[in-house]
C-alpha cells in the first residue's frame, strides 16, 4: 500500500486558517486553494515547485470551494463563500482579477461546479438557502442566471455535472450544428437527498430524480467521468458516514440503484473520482483519506489509506525520501 | 459585515420564480402551546414530540391535554409539520425529553419519551407505540416527586439514567431499567427550593448540576453521593431559568437568569467558581430558556421576555444571529440533535416554530398568521367599517425580498476540514486540518495549512506490461516478444493470435501463416512424396528435379506416332492436321482429361479456357470448386461462399494464391463473414483474418466485441496486439498505416488516458498515435504535453490549446472589443478546427527535415523527472515552436484571429508508432547500390499518390498553405548522406515528393505482394549476426539480385513477380552457404560462370551451365537454390532484360 500513494509535493499555502478546498487545473500544473481566511490562492506546482501566482481577495467570509473552468475558456476560476457570493476570477495578461460576482443567494454558497465544456461556460452553484443557481455566460460580459428554488430544504451542499453525453459519435454531427446534448447534474443537500436535474427543451431545469438512501445530510456528490460505457455512476457521501455508489444502466436514465461502499464512523465530507473513473477518493471527518476501487466481483475495496489520522503522519516517510532526492 | 447591501442588481437576467420565496429561515409551524422534544440524533426520520404545556391555556380554553408526534419532512415545502400520531393524555406537562434508551442504530426502537407532570409524576412513553396508534403507550409512571417536575435530563453516557428535579429540593436519579426506585445524588440542599433546571455533564458521566430559581447552582458527584460545589454570584438576582454544560469543556457551564433586572447569561468555570468567567448581556429582559448546540460549542441559543431569540458565542459573548420573531415570548427552545441547523421554539402565543439558522428569506414568516386572521374574521372588513383591510399593510410584509442573514460565523459543521481530489495524471491533492488542541505548539499550527500532491499508482501490472511493450518497440525485439506471449498464452486462441502476429516478423511469413493454419510445406511434401512413392519408387524427388531441369529443352528420344482408327488414331490425325480443338474434344470425350488439358495448352489461351470450362462442367469431385478457384483465380468466390467451418482452408488458399491487390480485401471479407457468424468461436477467429489483412481497425473492433475491455489489463491485452500489428504493417507493407480509425483512436486515447492516470505521462504521449486528426487524441496530446509542464516558450498568454478560446471580459461588464464569440455554441468553432487543423499537422509532421537539427538529447522532455521516453519515442511538448510556426498557415481566413492556430504538438523525433525513422533502420546486411529500398520504410515520408492521398488533399480544402509552404517534402536523409536509390522515377516529377510516384500498393503482412519477400529479408529481425559473404563471392549476390530487380521491373503479370520474389528469397540459401563457405569449388566456379554469362546477358549459356552443375553435383547441396536460379535465368531470357 505504501508505494501506491507517494507524496510528490507539499505546498505550504500560508493560509491563515483552515483550508476548505484544493483543486488542480485541467493540466495538473496549477493548484487553487481556498480557506476560512477568506482568500483564494493559486500556485504553479509544475515540477514539484510551488510558486504563488495569485492571492485573490474579494470574499468576505470563508471560501468553501474553487472550480477551474475548461482551458478553452482561458484561465478561469470560480469560488464560492459563506459570504453568499460566487466570484469568477480570470487571468488576463498574467494577472488574475475578478471578472464577475454573483450575489443571487441568500445564504452560504457551498458548492460550485462548471458544466462540461461542450455546453459553453455554465456554472452551477448550490447554497444553504436551499437554491441552486445556474450561471451561463452569454458573451459581452453578461451572465444569465437561472435559479432552482427550494432544491434542498435547509441547503444544498454539493453540485456535480454529468459528463457530456454525445448522442452518437461526434464525428457524425453535421458540421456547425450544435450537438443535441442532454444537460444534467446532481445535487446533494441537508434534506438527505440527492437530486438529479435535467434541462428541459424550453431551457428550464426540472427535477428528474430523487435518490434516497442517506439518513443525514448529503455532504458531497460526484458524478463519475464518462469512460465510454453506457452506465452512469454517481458517488455520494453523507453526515451519516455512508458512501453510496449509484449506478444507472438503462437508457432512460431513471433507474438508479445504490450500493453501499462503506459506512464510516464519522461524517464523510468529500468524494472524488479519478479521471479514469475507477478509483474513488473518500475524505472523512476523522481527517482520513481512503482510496476505493471496485473489484472484479463488483465489491468496493479500500486499496489505500492515504493518510491516517492527522493527515501528515503516514506519508512522512515517503515525503522524506522525496526530499532526499 | 456580510454584504449588508443587496448587490443583486448587478446580475443580468435574474430569474426569480414569481411568488415562490427562495427559501425560508422558518421551516415549519405547529399551532400548539406545548413543551417539545426532538427525537434523538440516532433517529431517522426526525420527529418532534409535543406535550400540552401545564402552564398555558390554549386558545380554546380547553383543559384537555395531548401528546403528539410530528415528522420533520424537509422535502415538503409547506409550513405544516406532518402529524404522525396524537395521544390523548390525562396529564399536562412541565417538561418533555426524548431519550435514546434501548435505541439501536437502525432506529427500530425509537427510544423513550420522558415527561414531567404537574403532580410529582414522571411518565415514560413509548414513542413507537404512539406512532403506531396503540392505546397502551405508557411504559411506566412514578409519582414520587413533590409538585411539578420541571427539570429532566438524560445522561448521554448511560442513556438509561435520567435525572429529575421538583419542589422541596428533590432530585432523583432514575434507572429506566429499574424505574420503581430512584436514587438521590446526595442530601437535599437546604433551605428546600424548587429545582428548575438539571443537567448532566457532557464530558464526565457522574457529574450532575442542578439549579433553582433563587439563583444557586449545585454540582453533584454521584460517585461521592454529595454536592461538590455550589455556584452563585451572591447577587440574589440570578433567577436560574436555564442551565447548560459546555459540550466540550468539562468544567464550564452557563446559567441563564429570568430576572428582568439581571437578564444575563453567566459562563462559569468550576475551577474559578468565585465569579463568572463571562457574562452575556444581550437580552433586554429576563431569559426564559437556553440551548447549547452539541454540534458547535460556539452556538448558544437563548430566548427571553424581550421576545428575542438570539444565537451567541458563549466563548466570546458575540451575538451571531438574531432570529426574526414576532412580539411573543418564547418559553422553550431546543436544537434538533440530528440536524444541527434546525431549532425549534415554543412561544406563548400558542405556536411551535421550526427555524433554520442558515439564513434565508423571512417571507412567509407571517403569511400563515395573516391567512388565519383573515379566516377568523371571515372577511377583510373585520370591524364593519366599510373599509376592507389592505392585505399588504402589515409591517414588513412588503414586496421587498427580506433576507435574514445567516450566522455571522459559519457553524462548525459546514467547515470542511479535509478533502482529497483527483487531478490529471493520477495526482491526488489532499489537505486535512489538524484538530485544534489548545496546548499545541506553534509548529503544529503551521502544519495545518499544507496541501499535499501525491502520485497514485494502482495498476502495477498494467504499467509493467506497458513498459515492456515500449521496450520491445524500442529495441525492435518483436519476434522474441511474440514468442514470450505465445509461451505465456493461457488460451489456444491467444496463442494463435500471437503466433500470427509473430509470423509478420519472420522470414517466409506466407509459408508460416500456412503452417499455422495447418499446412506445413515440408509435411505436405513428405506426404505427397510418400503417396507418389507407392507408384514410382524411392528416388522420385531426385527424378523430379532432374526431369524439371530438363523440361524446357526438348527431351531427347523418339516416339511412335500411331494413326490407327481408334481414338488414339483420331487424335493423332487431328493433331497432325493442327486441329487442336477436335483433338481436345476427342480427349474429353474419351475422358482423357490430362491429355485434353495438355493439348489445350498447346492450342492457345482461348482453347485452354474453353477446355477448362468443359472440364469443370464435367468433373464434380469434392475439390472441384477449389481447383476451379485456383485456375480461374476467383478467390472471392471461395471466400464468399465457403463453409465457414473451412475458414482455415479458405484463408490458406488466399494466403497462397491471392494477388496482392486483392489479398487484404479477401482476408477482410473472410474476417467479416466470421464476425457476423453467430458462433462466438468463429467470431474470434476473425481476428486472425484481420491480422493477416493487416487491418488494425477491424482487429480492434473484433477484439473489443469479444473481450471485456473495461479494465486496464484487458485493454493492455488489446493494445499489445494492436501495436505489434501496426508495427508489422509498417515494416512489411507499403500500405499507409498512418490512418488511425475512429475505434483505434478511441482505444489508443483510452490507453493513453489510463497511462496518464497512473502518472506515466511520457509513456502516454509515446503511445498516442501521432498522425491522426481524431479530436480526442489531439486534445489528449495537448493535455499531456502541458501536464509535463512544458508550455511553449513565450506562449504564456496564448497557450496553444486545441480549443477555440472563449473570451471572458475583464473586471467590469460591458462590451469588450473583439469578444464576439458566443460561448453557448462553442462546438461550432471548436470541432471544425480540430478537424481541419491536424490534417495539416499530419502533413507537416511527416517532413523529416526538422529531425536532424533536433537530436534527442536536445529535447527538454529528457529533463523531466518522470520517465523520459526512451530514444525512438515521441517527444511531444512544444519543443520546436519555430519550426511549427513556419510550417503553419500564418493567418488562415477561417480562424478567429485571437485564436492560437491550433494544437501543434511538435516532436523532436519520430515515435515508434510512426513509420520507422530512416536513420534508425537496422541493416541486416549491406545492401547493394541498386537494392530496392524496402517499401514500408519509404511509405510514411512518401505517400503513394493513390486514393489515400487524394482523400487527404480533399480534406483540406481551406488549407492549401501547408503543401506549398512545406519545404516541398525534401529528400529524406539517411545517416550517411546516402540518398535513396532505386525509387522508380525518383526525380521525374519536380516539386513532387519522390514517393508520390510510387504506385499505391495495398498490402498486408501476409500478402504475397511484389517486394514482400525482399522486405522480409531486410527486416530488422534479431538474426543479425550472420557472417559476411566473402568478398570474392559478393559478385554472385549482386549479380543475381540485380538480375531479379531487372526482371521485376520488366515483368508485368503478378504471377511472374511472385515467382521472382520467391526466387529472390530462396537465393538467400545460396548466400548463406556462401557465408558459411560450405559449397564445393566446382559449384562455386560454376556459379561464377553463370554470373559472367548474366553480365553478358547470355542467359541461355547460363542455363546450360546451370544444367551442367545440377547434373554433376550433389543434389542435397544445390536443391535449395539451383531450381530458383533456373527460374530466374529462364525469366530473364524470356523477358530479355
Amino acid at each position: 500500500m505504501g508505494e501506491m500513494v507517494s507524496v510528490i509535493n507539499t505546498v505550504d499555502t500560508s493560509h491563515e486558517d483552515m483550508i476548505h478546498d484544493a483543486q488542480m487545473d485541467y493540466y495538473g500544473t496549477r493548484l487553487a486553494t481556498c480557506s476560512s481566511d477568506r482568500s483564494v490562492k493559486i500556485f504553479d506546482v509544475r515540477n514539484g515547485g510551488q510558486i504563488l501566482i495569485a492571492d485573490l481577495r474579494g470574499h468576505e467570509g470563508p471560501v468553501w470551494q474553487v472550480a477551474w473552468a475548461h482551458p478553452m475558456y482561458g484561465n478561469v476560476l470560480a469560488s464560492c463563500s459563506y459570504d453568499r457570493k460566487v466570484i469568477i476570477w480570470k487571468e488576463e495578461n498574467g494577472t488574475w482579477e475578478k471578472t464577475h460576482e454573483h450575489t443571487g443567494h441568500d445564504s452560504s454558497v457551498n458548492s460550485v461546479c462548471w458544466a462540461p465544456h461542450d455546453y459553453g461556460l455554465i456554472l452551477a452553484c448550490g447554497s444553504s438557502d436551499g437554491a441552486i443557481s445556474l450561471l451561463t455566460y452569454t458573451g459581452l460580459g453578461q451572465w444569465e442566471v437561472k435559479k432552482i428554488n427550494n432544491a434542498h430544504t435547509i441547503g444544498c451542499n454539493a453540485v456535480s455535472w454529468a459528463p457530456a453525453v454525445v448522442p452518437g459519435s461526434l464525428i457524425d454531427q453535421p458540421s456547425g450544428q450544435k450537438p443535441n446534448y442532454i444537460k444534467k447534474f446532481a445535487s446533494g443537500g441537508c434534506d438527505n437527498l440527492i437530486k438529479l436535474w435535467k434541462e428541459e427543451e424550453d431551457g428550464q431545469w426540472k427535477e428528474e430524480q430523487k435518490l434516497e438512501a442517506h439518513s443525514d445530510w448529503v455532504r458531497d456528490v460526484a458524478w463519475a467521468p464518462s469512460i465510454g460505457l453506457p452506465t452512469s455512476t454517481i458517488a455520494s457521501c453523507s453526515q451519516d458516514g455512508r458512501v453510496f455508489i449509484w449506478t444507472c444502466d438503462d437508457a432512460s436514465g431513471n433507474a438508479w440503484s445504490p450500493k453501499l461502499l462503506h459506512k464510516f464512523n464519522d461524517v464523510v465530507w468529500h468524494v472524488s473520482w479519478s479521471i479514469t473513473a475507477n478509483i474513488l477518493a473518500v475524505s472523512g471527518g476523522d481527517n482520513k483519506v481512503t482510496l476505493w476501487k471496485e473489484s472484479v466481483d463488483g465489491q468496493w475495496v479500500c486499496i489505500s489509506d492515504v493518510n491516517k489520522g492527522q493527515g501528515s503522519v503516514s506519508t512522512s516517510v515517503t515525503e522524506g525520501q522525496q526530499n532526499e532526492q | 459585515m456580510l454584504g449588508e447591501s443587496d448587490e443583486r442588481g448587478a446580475t443580468v437576467g435574474r430569474n426569480w420564480s414569481p411568488g415562490v420565496p427562495a427559501s425560508r429561515m422558518k421551516l415549519k409551524e405547529i399551532d400548539r402551546t406545548a413543551m417539545q422534544a426532538w427525537s434523538p440524533a440516532q433517529n431517522h426520520p426526525i420527529y418532534l414530540a409535543t406535550g400540552t404545556s401545564a402552564q398555558q391555556l390554549d386558545a380554546t380554553f380547553s383543559t384537555s391535554a395531548s401528546l403528539e408526534i410530528f415528522e420533520l419532512d424537509l422535502s415538503d415545502p409547506s409550513l405544516d409539520m406532518k402529524s404522525c400520531a396524537t395521544f390523548s393524555s390525562s396529564h399536562r406537562y412541565h417538561k418533555l425529553i426524548w431519550g435514546p434508551h434501548k435505541m439501536d442504530s437502525k432506529g427500530d426502537v425509537s427510544g423513550v419519551l420522558i415527561a414531567g407532570g404537574e403532580n410529582g409524576n414522571i411518565i415514560l412513553y413509548d414513542p413507537s407505540k404512539i406512532i403506531a396508534g396503540d392505546k397502551e403507550v405508557v411504559i411506566a409512571q412514578n409519582d414520587k416527586h413533590t409538585g411539578p417536575v420541571r427539570a429532566l435530563d438524560v445522561n448521554i453516557f448511560q442513556t438509561n439514567l435520567v435525572a429529575s428535579g421538583a419542589n422541596e429540593s428533590e432530585i432523583y436519579i432514575w434507572d429506566l431499567n429499574n424505574f420503581a426506585t430512584p436514587m438521590t445524588p446526595g442530601a437535599k440542599t437546604q433551605p428546600p427550593e424548587d429545582i428548575s433546571c438539571i443537567a448532566w455533564n457532557r464530558q464526565v458521566q457522574h457529574i450532575l448540576a442542578s439549579a433553582n430559581p433563587s439563583g444557586r447552582a449545585t454540582v453533584w458527584d454521584l460517585r461521592k453521593n454529595e454536592p461538590i460545589i455550589k455556584v452563585s454570584d451572591h447577587s440574589n438576582r440570578m433567577h436560574c431559568s436555564g442551565l447548560a454544560w459546555h459540550p466540550d469543556v468539562a468544567t464550564q457551564m452557563v446559567l441563564a437568569s429570568e430576572d428582568d433586572r439581571l437578564p444575563v447569561i453567566q459562563m462559569w468555570d468550576l475551577r474559578f467558581a468565585s465569579s463568572p468567567l463571562r457574562v452575556l448581556e444581550n437580552h433586554a429582559r429576563g431569559i426564559l430558556a437556553i440551548a447549547w448546540s452539541m454540534a458547535d460549542p460556539e452556538l448558544l441559543l437563548s430566548c427571553g421576555k424581550d421576545a428575542k431569540i438570539l444565537c451567541s458565542n458563549p466563548n466570546t459573548g458575540e451575538v451571531l444571529y438574531e432570529l426574526p420573531t414576532n412580539t411573543q415570548w418564547c418559553f422553550d427552545i431546543q436544537w434538533c440533535p440530528r440536524n444541527p441547523a434546525v431549532l425549534s421554539a415554543a412561544s406563548f402565543d400558542g405556536r411551535i416554530s421550526v427555524y433554520s439558522i442558515m439564513g434565508g428569506s423571512a417571507d412567509g414568516l407571517r403569511q400563515k398568521q395573516v391567512d388565519k386572521l383573515s379566516s377568523s374574521f371571515g372577511n377583510l372588513d373585520p370591524f364593519g367599517t366599510g373599509q376592507p383591510l389592505p392585505p399588504l399593510q402589515i409591517p414588513q410584509q412588503t414586496a421587498q425580498h427580506r433576507i435574514v442573514l445567516p450566522l455571522k460565523k459559519p457553524p462548525k459543521w459546514v467547515r470542511r476540514p479535509v478533502g482529497a481530489s483527483f487531478s490529471f495524471g493520477g495526482k491526488l491533492v489532499t489537505f486535512a486540518s489538524v484538530r485544534t488542541q489548545p496546548q499545541q505548539g506553534a509548529e503544529q499550527q503551521l502544519q495545518q495549512h499544507h496541501v499535499r500532491i501525491s502520485q497514485v499508482v494502482t495498476e502495477e501490472e498494467f504499467l509493467s506490461r506497458s513498459a515492456q511493450l515500449q521496450q520491445v518497440v524500442q529495441s525492435q525485439g518483436f519476434v522474441s516478444y511474440c514468442q514470450k506471449k505465445i509461451d505465456a498464452s493461457q488460451t489456444e486462441f491467444e496463442k494463435n493470435v500471437w503466433s500470427f502476429l509473430k509470423v509478420n516478423f519472420e522470414d517466409d511469413s506466407r509459408g508460416k501463416y500456412l503452417e499455422l493454419l495447418g499446412y506445413r510445406k515440408e509435411d505436405l511434401g513428405k506426404k505427397i512424396a510418400s503417396a507418389l512413392n507407392k507408384v514410382d519408387g524411392p528416388d522420385v524427388r531426385i527424378k523430379e528435379e532432374k526431369q524439371e531441369s530438363e523440361f524446357l529443352p526438348s527431351a531427347g528420344g523418339t516416339f511412335n506416332i500411331s494413326i490407327s482408327g481408334d481414338i488414339d488414331g483420331l487424335i493423332t490425325q487431328a493433331l497432325l492436321t493442327g486441329n487442336f480443338e477436335s483433338a481436345v474434344d476427342l480427349c474429353l470425350h474419351d475422358n482423357r482429361m490430362a491429355d485434353a488439358i495438355i493439348l489445350a495448352i498447346a492450342g492457345g489461351q482461348e482453347l485452354l479456357a474453353q477446355t477448362q470450362k468443359k472440364y469443370f462442367a464435367k468433373s464434380q469431385s469434392k475439390i472441384t470448386r477449389l481447383i476451379t478457384a485456383v485456375v480461374m483465380k476467383n478467390w472471392k468466390e471461395i471466400v464468399e461462399s465457403c463453409d465457414l467451418k473451412n475458414w482455415r482452408e479458405a484463408l490458406a488458399a488466399v494466403l497462397t494464391y491471392a494477388k496482392p491487390d486483392e489479398f487484404s480485401a479477401l482476408c477482410d471479407l473472410l474476417g467479416t463473414r466470421l464476425e457476423s457468424e453467430g458462433d462466438s468461436l468463429l467470431q474470434t477467429q476473425a481476428c486472425l483474418c484481420y491480422i493477416c489483412a493487416g487491418n488494425v481497425e477491424k482487429l480492434v473492433a473484433c477484439w473489443t466485441k469479444a473481450q471485456d475491455g473495461s479494465n486496464p489489463l484487458s485493454l493492455q491485452d488489446l493494445i499489445e496486439k494492436v501495436v505489434i500489428l501496426r508495427k508489422a504493417v509498417q515494416l512489411t507493407q507499403a500500405m499507409d498505416t498512418n490512418t488511425v480509425g475512429v475505434l483505434l483512436a478511441e482505444k489508443m486515447s483510452q490507453y493513453a488516458n489510463l497511462l496518464a492516470a497512473q502518472g506515466s505521462i511520457a509513456a502516454a504521449l509515446a503511445f498516442l498515435p501521432d498522425n491522426t486528426n481524431q479530436p480526442n487524441i489531439v486534445q489528449l496530446r495537448d493535455r499531456l504535453c502541458r501536464a509535463q509542464g512544458n508550455p511553449a516558450p513565450g506562449q504564456q498568454e496564448s497557450p496553444k490549446i486545441p480549443y477555440e478560446r472563449q473570451q471572458l471580459p475583464k473586471g467590469r461588464p460591458g462590451p469588450v472589443a473583439g469578444h464576439t464569440q458566443m460561448p453557448r455554441v462553442p462546438a461550432q468553432q471548436y470541432y471544425p478546427h480540430v478537424r481541419i487543423a491536424p490534417t495539416v499537422t499530419t502533413w507537416s509532421n511527416k517532413t523529416p527535415t526538422a529531425l536532424p537539427s533536433h537530436p534527442p538529447a536536445a529535447s527538454p522532455s529528457d529533463t523531466q523527472g518522470e520517465n523520459p521516453p526512451p530514444p525512438g519515442f515521441i517527444m511531444h511538448g512544444n519543443v520546436n515552436p519555430n519550426v511549427a510556426t513556419a510550417q503553419l498557415p500564418t493567418s488562415p481566413g477561417h480562424m478567429h484571429t485571437q485564436v492560437p492556430p491550433y494544437p501543434q504538438p511538435q516532436r523532436s523525433q519520430n515515435g515508434w508508432n510512426d513509420p520507422p525513422a530512416l536513420n534508425r533502420v537496422p541493416k541486416k546486411k549491406k545492401m547493394p547500390e541498386n537494392f530496392m529500398p524496402p517499401v514500408p520504410i519509404t511509405s510514411p515520408i512518401m505517400n503513394p499518390l493513390g486514393d489515400h492521398q487524394s482523400q487527404m488533399l480533399q480534406q483540406q480544402p481551406s488549407a492549401p498553405v501547408p503543401l506549398s509552404s512545406q519545404a516541398s517534402f525534401p529528400q529524406p536523409h539517411l545517416p550517411g548522406g546516402q540518398p535513396f536509390h532505386g525509387i522508380q522515377q525518383p526525380l521525374s516529377q519536380p516539386g513532387m515528393p519522390p514517393s508520390f510516384s510510387k504506385p499505391n500498393i495495398e498490402g498486408a503482412p501476409g500478402a504475397p505482394i511484389g517486394n514482400t519477400m525482399q522486405h522480409v529479408q531486410s527486416l530488422p529481425t534479431e538474426k543479425i549476426t550472420k557472417k559476411p559473404i566473402p568478398d570474392e563471392h559478393l559478385i554472385l549476390k549482386t549479380t543475381f539480385e540485380d538480375l531479379i530487380q531487372r526482371c521485376l521491373s520488366s515483368a508485368t503479370d503478378p504471377q511472374t513477380k511472385r515467382k521472382l520474389d520467391d526466387a529472390s528469397k530462396r537465393l538467400e540459401f545460396l548466400y548463406d552457404k556462401l557465408r558459411e563457405q560450405t559449397l564445393s569449388p566446382t559449384i562455386i566456379s560454376g556459379l561464377h560462370n553463370i554470373a559472367r554469362s548474366i553480365e553478358t546477358r547470355n542467359y541461355s549459356e547460363g542455363l546450360t551451365i546451370h544444367t551442367h552443375i545440377v547434373s554433376t553435383s550433389n543434389f542435397s547441396e544445390t536443391s535449395a537454390f539451383m531450381p530458383v536460379l533456373k527460374v530466374v535465368l529462364t525469366q530473364a531470357n524470356k523477358l530479355g532484360v
